[in-house]
């Protein structure tokens, strides 16, 4: 198992999962999300080839209001 | 009888074709179904949105996100923010997850330099519109009315510049319009919005008297007692300073000159 940081809570999963994965692990049930891996862009395209570390820091973003 | 002039001229702005000036935010209102109708009644075709973390599971009844699914449905330009970034890194990060989720290359560049008053950071800003422009995205950066700032936005490519009046939500108004007008003068082709810091319509009228292309604002509408009729006032306060630009303002005089005439001008006499 590992350990990560997901939206800044302190989560763990099974090792070597991918992005996609981890989005079914964590029990994200919608699309319209974009995630960034240690402050960087994981676009969809490369969500199966992009596997999840251990101590990442992972930020599942959303459509909020805006100014 | 002459008919009434309306300000029909259309704006070319990041490859789109629209007729309203106003850009709105989104945030602050008292709730979505109010921000739908101020939105439609401000008549703006660019609204604002931002990015934030999502819980697992965050969604309404239907699975979706309701305040998504009404900007959506409205059919309007939207214009992601990259608000919260205090780095290029950050913005850049924001940006491309933006581009993504909200399929648009449009991005209101913000990076913040100081958590007191909300200024951007113009060192960070320049360095990442330069980036951003480079990944094919049309940048509406946030900065302050410093002539050299913009001139360095538009070195790196930025066809749209968007000074502040003042700081973000603090409803002051244009506090330096001498340094906006010296912005406009010297950028006559880009596209120039006044955003952040307007709070009351006169001072959007004020904006765009200057010259300006477009207002950008939210607070001044979503925090209004009645936010569907501020809306309103802005929309025609937009419009009211773009038909006085295009109409031309009178030369400033120094001194007092009669409108009424004077030839003709009964018991005349001459002062002392």
């Amino acid at each position: 198992m590992i350990q990560v940081s997901v939206n800044g809570e302190m989560k763990v999963l099974a090792e070597g999962l991918n992005v996609s994965q981890m989005i079914e692990a964590l029990a994200y049930k919608t699309k319209g999300f974009a995630v960034a891996v240690n402050t960087t862009f994981v676009s969809i395209q490369t969500y199966e080839k992009t596997i999840i570390n251990n101590g990442d820091t992972i930020d599942i973003l959303a459509p909020v209001q805006g100014g | 009888m002459t008919k009434r002039l309306e300000t029909n001229d259309l704006w070319h702005i990041g490859g789109k074709t629209l007729s309203s000036r106003l850009l709105i935010g989104s945030a602050l209102y008292p709730s979505p179904a109010n921000m739908e109708d101020a939105i439609k009644i401000s008549g703006s075709q660019i609204v604002t949105v931002s990015l934030r973390r999502q819980a697992a599971g965050n969604t309404d009844s239907k699975g979706g996100n309701q305040f998504w699914d009404i900007i959506k449905s409205m059919g309007i330009e939207v214009l992601p923010n990259t608000a919260g970034s205090h780095s290029a890194k950050e913005a850049i990060t924001t940006a491309m997850m933006a581009r993504e989720v909200f399929g648009t290359n449009w991005v209101k560049l913000e990076v913040i330099g100081d958590q007191y008053n909300l200024q951007p950071d113009p060192f960070e800003t320049v360095k990442a519109a330069e980036v951003l422009i480079k990944e094919g995205f049309e940048v509406f950066p946030y900065t302050t009315d410093d002539l050299v700032v913009a001139k360095r936005l538009a070195d790196v490519g930025c066809n749209i510049i968007m000074p502040w009046g003042s700081m973000i939500g603090s409803g002051k108004g244009l506090m330096n319009p001498d340094n906006l007008v010296a912005i406009r003068k010297q950028f006559p082709d880009l596209q120039l919005v006044v955003d952040a810091g307007i709070g009351k319509p006169s001072h959007a009228t004020q904006a765009m008297e200057l010259g300006y292309d477009g207002v950008l604002l939210n607070s001044a509408i979503a925090l209004a007692q009645d936010p569907v009729k501020m809306a309103d006032a802005f929309r025609v306060a937009v419009e009211a300073g773009r038909l006085g630009y295009e109409a031309g303002v009178m030369q400033k005089r120094e001194f007092a000159s009669p409108s009424t005439p004077t030839i003709g001008t009964p018991f005349w006499h001459q002062f002392d």
